[in-house]
């Protein structure tokens, strides 16, 4: 079970599973339909394999080979392991980012996935089964928010699915690595993964379902992610929004895939591992998300429809168009639930693998036992996914998601990038990634990390700061009563940020009590 | 879906389906 005190995974194909499911999430089967569809289709593949290649499979083996570091130290999470990188008393600080982020994201994607929960169940149960019509399932999306007044009374249902997310997610994380995330994976992942192909076989084999609009062919769908628009190239956004989308899909920059890797063994190989991991996640990305959602929107709902649906949102085409393009075909209502079954397994892959750092930090740094450091996550995470919860019209969720997710990992990931490569020396950091390689990375990604990977990133932070930065600090567009709910999430964040730091320095405190006799 | 459209599809699909299917084969049949 252990090795030297510190748990282990048990097998190699284990630890796949488990950093696949980490990858693995909503953003495969929502996220990247949207954006590709609304950045030129085809062309915004272009800069979506730029950013896989420049961006993501060089951080990737940079993460890996950190915590799989880290790990031979006790390290879990990136305030050790920046403090192995750079001896300066502000390393374990900047790595506290790598705590905070995905214990951030964590907090309110625990609630999007309880929805996935209550909508497979409402699937089986044909609670809106009476419903035709887009707008219809928007408004009992709307209503079971607590958004509306509608199918819900309140937001009762939805608190009790996401006390049931929670407590599953901290059940999980109390069994630990072996037989808690590890056995998810090994279970999740194929399950996942069956379930994906079975209703892309559907989808794909759907022709033109309406006999009414003969043009509307599954084909058509297919081209609106794949036919190629080129004048969008130009455009700086698609390419800060397709580095947005590989941060977010491959879950770099968040400090997650330091922490799984930390229980690696000291010469277990990285970079096929890593790049197994990385490219499960794009065939689940690109293969099976690209083949789902927006081709059946086209399908039932046309052009126009589809386009409208993209541009309002992942969250409508998850919950409101695809559940009603099901309810159009035989069996419906198994489809249905296969989807949502998809995605919360795709969720709580990806969940327990946002608590773990914190979970990790709490054991590693300030000898928490494992039941206790779940309870102390769980209770954390519901104190504060209230604002998101109660502010999700308001826009409080999308607050953080943009702080935390978008902004904050870009950042974290530029800092990763000057520590691993620049302070602790590109050949340090080439040889740690080649130790116990399979395969030994090709020497070209040397040059890319020392110095295509930091550019890269600088000039998207440079781009961002320019085009949008002031704008959204400023929140310019945001409705004057949603202020006060964004402001409480920022709040949110910054009572997070802040106790990180103040646990960091007692952790180290704490260290050097024991040290000195 | 354009000829370029399936172009790309074939291209990717491809590129990430064996680039996939090259990792499992070493990964599963390293001893």
């Amino acid at each position: 079970m252990t090795s030297g005190g510190r748990e282990r995974w048990a097998t190699r194909l284990g630890v796949v599973l488990a950093m696949a499911g980490n990858a693995v999430g909503l953003g495969n089967f929502l996220r990247f339909p949207v954006q590709a569809t609304q950045n030129g289709g085809g062309a915004f593949m272009i800069p979506y394999l730029a950013a896989l290649v420049f961006l993501a499979v060089p951080l990737m083996w940079c993460e890996w080979a950190m915590g799989r570091m880290g790990g031979r130290e006790g390290h879990g999470t990136t305030p050790g392991i920046f403090s192995m990188l750079w001896n300066h008393p502000a390393a374990k600080y900047i790595g506290a980012l790598g705590v905070f982020l995905p214990t951030a994201v964590g907090i309110y994607y625990v609630y999007i996935e309880s929805w996935t929960l209550a909508y497979a169940v409402f699937s089986l149960s044909g609670e809106y089964a009476g419903l035709s019509g887009v707008a219809a399932m928007r408004d009992f999306l709307a209503s079971y928010q607590g958004l509306a007044p509608g199918h819900f009374g309140g937001i009762g249902t939805a608190y009790v699915f996401f006390l049931v997310t929670l407590a599953l997610n901290a059940w999980i994380l109390r069994r630990g690595i072996q037989g808690g995330i590890e056995l998810l994976a090994k279970i999740g992942l194929p399950v996942l993964f069956l379930f994906a192909v079975l209703l892309v076989a559907r989808v794909l084999t759907l022709g033109a379902p309406d006999p009414a609009f003969p043009d509307r062919h599954v084909l058509g769908g297919l081209g609106f992610i794949w036919n190629p628009d080129f004048s969008r190239l130009g455009d700086a956004k698609v390419w800060l929004a397709a580095a947005g989308q590989i941060f977010f899909t491959c879950s770099v920059g968040f400090g997650m895939i330091q922490c799984y890797a930390s229980y690696l063994r000291e010469k277990d190989d990285v970079v096929v591992t890593g790049l197994t991991t990385t490219m499960t996640n794009e065939f689940a990305e690109v293969i099976l998300g690209g083949s789902l959602a927006i081709p059946i929107a086209f399908a039932f709902f046309g052009r126009e429809t589809t386009v409208e649906i993209a541009k309002s949102g992942a969250f409508n085409l998850g919950f409101a168009a695809m559940p009603i393009a099901f309810q159009k075909l035989p069996l419906g209502n198994l489809l249905g639930f296969l989807w949502f079954s998809l995605l919360f397994l795709a969720a709580i892959t990806s969940s327990v693998a946002l608590l773990q750092p914190l979970m990790a930090f709490l054991q590693d740094e300030l000898g928490f036992s494992r039941p206790r450091a779940s309870a102390a996550v769980s209770l954390l995470v519901f104190a504060a996914v209230q604002v998101p919860i109660l502010g999700l019209g308001a826009g409080a969720l999308d607050e953080m998601d943009f702080w935390a997710g978008t902004f904050g990992t870009a950042l974290f990931a530029l800092a990763e990038t000057l520590l691993f490569v620049w302070v602790y020396r590109p050949e340090r950091a080439w040889a740690e990634i080649q130790l116990g390689a399979q395969v030994p990375a090709p020497r070209a990604f040397y040059w890319v990390l020392k110095y295509v990977t930091p550019a890269y990133l600088f000039f998207l932070f440079a781009a961002w700061a320019w085009q949008q930065g002031p704008a959204v600090l400023r929140m310019e567009g945001v409705e004057p009563g949603q202020a006060p709910w964004r402001w409480a999430a920022r709040g949110v964040l910054l009572a997070l940020l802040a106790g990180l730091w103040a646990l960091v320095r007692v952790a180290w405190r704490r260290r050097r009590g024991e040290r000195t006799p | 879906m354009t000829t370029a459209g399936w172009l790309f599809l074939v291209v990717f699909w491809g590129a990430i389906a064996g680039l996939t299917a090259w990792c499992f084969s070493k990964l599963l049949g390293k001893p």
